[in-house]
């Protein structure tokens, strides 16, 4: 399995990001990253956990438990208008910093 | 946001299982979506799982990060470290024990003095602004009198000329022979306390009744219709809570008065007043200057300074003394006493030194505590060690120190706020001595703030040492234990040091103090007093008519023939011994007749300068042999000392030895009575033993007056007989109303009693600090003994090689206690100096004794060095007994 492992604090963001277009449990945020990103992001399993349930503590997504796909009970997670508001900040300013580093690595 | 926040933490820590429930199934989820992927890529379902698991990076792992993201990771530490603390604390009970029981001792002990100091001394009084009331006596240091009392006059001369008052008030000095009696159409007549006041006293107190008005100047003219205040206890207690009683009238001492207000609770100034009147009805009153019963209570206006206050006063009572110097004594001061420390008086100092002493001890308990917390913990110092090794950060290892250190103070902190509340209630119910407002004392709002205070202050000295000195430990220096000097971390053995250092100076300043009160409460309460009849039992007769005066509607031969029937009467009684009457009763208070005098031998030589005076006195025959005054020289009063016959007085010693160093025989001499000598010459017939008539402390001249020839009645009487008191006081009660019906005797009070009520406040704080300085020496025992123990245990080895090396157990046992015991004697020595510090402060309450007694302190010191010597030296040399055996063990 090749691909990048994600910078500091990208993890909520692309999370926050894949929930903006529906609501999704973890397995199904994982796998999403990976297939958008064209398999070239790798989320570590291990570290997606947490991250949810710290986002979940902050208020910007919000658990319910649901019936998934193949029929089994999964925690789905949905972005709250706080976690929205969140989402537009967060990539506003992600925007900002990569094409500050683009211009840098055009120019230098 | 904060409050999802704090919502989902609450959770995390309240509803751990769901939250773990729900961590584990998804997780589940998770690695079962993982486990099919490789199923269906051809692994075999075990493999599937296990690649899985390595996949998500470690099912406990990622489970330990998100408990980390709930937020509550310190608590779970927090919980995780008390529950090591309570299983510790029962894997060593015996320590617990002691541990829990003294702490929980200091602070019971601390809680109940605070709230009792809460009560007495800082919660305010009912009065708003009450600092800016003032309470106005007098006193003439030439006189040798300590208050001297004001004149109605002197009320006008207040309000007139000091604008800084806002009102003025007076009302008379002690409740004192102002009672009425109030009869109700449904029970037996009662006695109740009044205050006859100035119309504007409640105005300087600034409360207004409850229900009706407070009085007005209209109130207080002579002539007119009396009315009367009454307490809110008395309209509940008495009048049956008559919602309509204002404006009824009620009899107060065979006079109708109307009552036009009632008090709210609490607000009896002076204290226990049951009903007030006003003052300013007789004509006698208004008018004379001599008539000097009253004391002023003034309410400044705002920003009017105490300095002012008492610079204006004395300069009014100069300029009064130089304008009426027939009235005043020229060396009359001012003593102007803001309202609340008036109120307290004398129970201040004794509540502040208990509620320091009680404080001390808590300390004392702390610092053994934490001491033998400390022990405890170099006892665990491998395991310490090891932990500190292994990469847990010092901060973990002082964390779980302080969590047993909380957890101490925590559980003390419950039990002593029981011991608090048993001793509070005690207390109350049991009051050690005449303490206003002592009944107020409870376990409140303050107390409990006061007791978790206690707890912090306990769980920090029981956590910060051992902490400091476990977080030290090194695993070296734990294994090797067989060497002395690194058997304990240095750390933790200075730690040990300095507590010792600190318990043995606190422990000092306990006892010393005890042992200083204890001196000082001798000199006062094993006084002579010069009254050999404690059994005599006294009660007041006042004879009580219409008028602002009790005795004002009866004349002289009314009462005189009361009396002496009345003393006729018991006199015949079988199981009465003797009896007789007095005007005020001895140690009823420090207020009572001065009066100046003057022997012949002196007379006119007082000139214009100050006059001394004497405790004046009424008295009948066999007044001296009833409470054992004895008569040193001449004959008691007798039938001879009619109002016809020839006026007599008897003299205490001391005016009798100013009589002979003036080189005359007191017998026969001369002496006359008062500002302006109306009463004439009277022959001095006897000459009693010296007393204390006011107070222990205070002995005084006393000059006495058959009643016969006296103008002002008699009010006590004083009855001794092999009956029980109480039969003795029914009698009494008995006799009077078959003499009289509506008269009344109350308030028995034997000599005795009198005497240890005078030294009520002192008894009770003498036996608190002993039993402090009791508690305090105890414990130091306990510390040195556990510190010496656990020295032991640490050192046995290296001991029992000494010993089999041929090692004198003598030496073994000296290189084992000396350190110890070094700083236990240091500690002695700052203890000493703290108290020679204190002393200089002369508190009243050290009378008799100083602070910087150097044979007190002395002996303290040696008293405690030996018994911190025995309490080291006794484990060591027990341990030394058996070294072989040990050694034999251990090898």
């Amino acid at each position: 399995m090749s691909g990048i492992d994600l910078p500091q604090g990208t993890l909520d963001l692309l999370i926050l990001k894949t929930l903006n277009l529906e609501r999704q449990h973890g397995w199904g945020i994982s796998e999403r990253i990976r297939q958008v990103s064209r398999e070239v992001l790798q989320v570590r399993q291990g570290s997606l956990y947490p991250a949810l349930h710290r986002l979940e503590r902050r208020g910007w997504i919000r658990a319910t438990w649901g019936v998934s796909d193949n029929n089994r009970r999964a925690k789905y997670y949905e972005l709250t208008p706080a976690g929205r508001r969140q989402l537009e900040d967060a990539s506003a300013s992600w925007r900002q910093l990569s094409a500050a580093v683009q211009i840098i690595l055009d120019t230098a | 946001m904060l409050v999802r926040d704090l919502l989902y933490r609450w959770r995390a820590l309240f509803q751990r299982k769901a939250m773990e429930d729900d961590l584990d199934a998804e997780l589940r989820f998770h690695l079962d979506r993982l486990a099919e992927q490789h199923v269906r890529a051809g692994r075999p379902p075990d493999e599937a799982r296990r690649l899985s698991e390595v996949a998500l990076g470690g099912v406990p792992e990622v489970k330990e990060q998100c408990r980390e993201s709930w937020g509550v990771s310190w608590a779970d530490a927090l919980i995780r470290d008390f529950w090591h603390a309570l299983v510790r604390m029962r894997r060593y009970p015996r320590s617990a024990a002691v541990v829990g029981s003294s702490l929980a001792l200091g602070i019971g002990m601390s809680v109940a003095m605070f709230s009792m100091v809460d009560a007495v001394l800082l919660r305010p009084l009912p009065f708003p602004d009450q600092d800016s009331i003032y309470v106005i006596q007098k006193a003439d240091p030439l006189a040798g009198t300590h208050v001297e009392e004001l004149a109605y006059p002197e009320l006008i001369d207040l309000q007139e000329s000091i604008p800084g008052f806002e009102y003025v008030a007076v009302t008379p000095t002690s409740l004192y022979g102002y009672a009425r009696v109030l009869e109700t159409r449904t029970a037996d007549p009662v006695q109740l306390e009044a205050s006859p006041v100035s119309h504007d006293f409640f105005r300087v107190l600034g409360v207004t009744p409850r229900m009706g008005r407070e009085f007005t100047d209209s109130d207080e003219r002579v002539g007119a219709p009396p009315v009367v205040v009454i307490s809110d206890r008395t309209w509940r207690e008495h009048l049956g809570a008559d919602p309509g009683i204002i404006g009824r009238t009620v009899r107060l001492s065979g006079q109708g008065h109307t009552v036009i207000g009632v008090m709210a609770p609490g607000e009896g100034f002076p204290r226990g007043a049951a009903l007030w009147v006003p003052l300013g009805i007789d004509q006698r009153v208004i008018e004379r200057r001599g008539a000097t019963f009253l004391q002023a209570v003034a309410r400044a206006k705002p920003g009017y300074s105490r300095q002012q206050i008492d610079s204006d006063v004395s300069a009014l009572f100069r300029r009064l003394a130089s304008e009426y110097p027939e009235a005043y004594s020229s060396s009359q001061l001012a003593i102007v006493t803001p309202l609340v420390n008036y109120w307290t008086g004398s129970a201040r100092i004794h509540l502040w030194i208990v509620l320091g002493a009680s404080l001390l001890l808590l300390t004392a308990a702390a610092i053994s505590s934490g001491g033998l917390l400390l022990s405890r913990a170099v006892s665990r110092r491998s395991e310490i060690a090891t932990h500190l090794a292994l990469g847990a950060p010092p901060r973990r290892i002082f964390t779980q120190m302080a969590a047993e250190g909380a957890v101490a103070g925590g559980i003390a902190a419950i039990a002593g706020l029981g011991i608090a509340y048993l001793v509070i209630r005690s207390l109350v119910r049991w009051p050690p001595a005449e303490i206003p407002r002592l009944s107020e004392a409870s376990l409140d709002l303050n107390s409990f703030c006061f007791a978790a205070g206690a707890a912090a202050f306990v769980a920090v000295v029981c956590s910060l040492a051992p902490g400091w000195g476990a977080s030290g430990m090194r695993l070296e220096s734990a294994i090797r234990e067989g060497d002395p000097r690194s058997s304990v971390s240095l750390r933790a053995s200075r730690a040990r040091d300095l507590f010792v250092l600190a318990q043995s100076a606190v422990t000092f300043v306990l006892v010393a103090t005890a042992v200083l009160l204890v001196l000082s409460y001798r000199s006062v309460a094993f006084v002579e007093t010069g009254f050999a009849n404690r059994d005599a039992l006294t009660m007041d007769v006042t004879l009580r008519g219409p008028g602002l005066f009790p005795a004002q509607g009866f004349d002289a031969s009314t009462r005189h023939a009361f009396y002496s029937r009345l003393l006729q009467r018991l006199r015949e009684e079988p199981g009465v011994t003797s009896v007789g009457a007095i005007l005020l009763r001895p140690l009823a208070g420090p207020i009572g007749w001065d009066i100046s005098y003057e022997f012949e031998f002196e007379a006119g030589s007082w000139d214009g300068g100050a006059r001394p005076k004497a405790n004046y006195e009424v008295v009948t025959t066999d007044y001296f042999k009833t409470v054992g005054s004895p008569l040193l020289q001449g004959r008691d009063f007798d039938s001879r000392d009619s109002e016809e016959a020839e006026p007599v007085a008897i003299i205490s010693e001391t005016l009798a030895d100013q009589v002979r160093s003036a080189g005359h025989t007191p017998l026969g001499h001369r002496v006359r009575l008062g500002i302006r000598w109306s009463a004439g010459w009277m022959r001095v017939v006897g000459v009693s033993g010296d007393a204390r008539y006011r107070s222990g402390t205070h002995s005084g001249a006393h000059i006495f007056v058959p009643m016969l020839q006296a103008a002002q009645a008699t009010r006590h009487v004083v009855i001794r007989g092999p009956r029980p008191r109480q039969e003795l006081s029914t009698l009494v009660q008995r006799v009077v109303k078959e003499i009289d019906p509506r008269q009344n005797a109350g308030d028995p009070l034997t000599i005795g009693e009198l005497i240890d009520r005078d030294t009520a406040r002192h008894r009770f704080n003498v036996i608190l600090l002993l039993w402090f300085g009791a508690c305090a020496v105890i414990l130091a025992v306990t510390a040195v003994y556990s510190v010496i123990a656990e020295t032991m245990a640490a050192r046995r080895t290296e001991v029992a090689i000494k010993s089999a090396l041929g090692a004198p157990r003598s030496r073994v046992v000296r290189d084992l206690v000396v350190r110890t015991v070094r700083f236990a004697v240091l500690g002695l020595a700052a203890g000493t100096a703290a108290v020679t510090a204190f002393g200089t402060l002369r508190l009243d309450v050290f009378r008799g004794t100083s602070a910087r007694d150097p044979i007190v302190l002395a002996s303290v010191a040696a008293i405690l060095f030996v018994v911190s010597l025995a309490a080291a030296i006794w484990p060591a040399w027990h341990a030394t007994r058996d070294n072989r055996r040990i050694l034999l063990r251990e090898g």
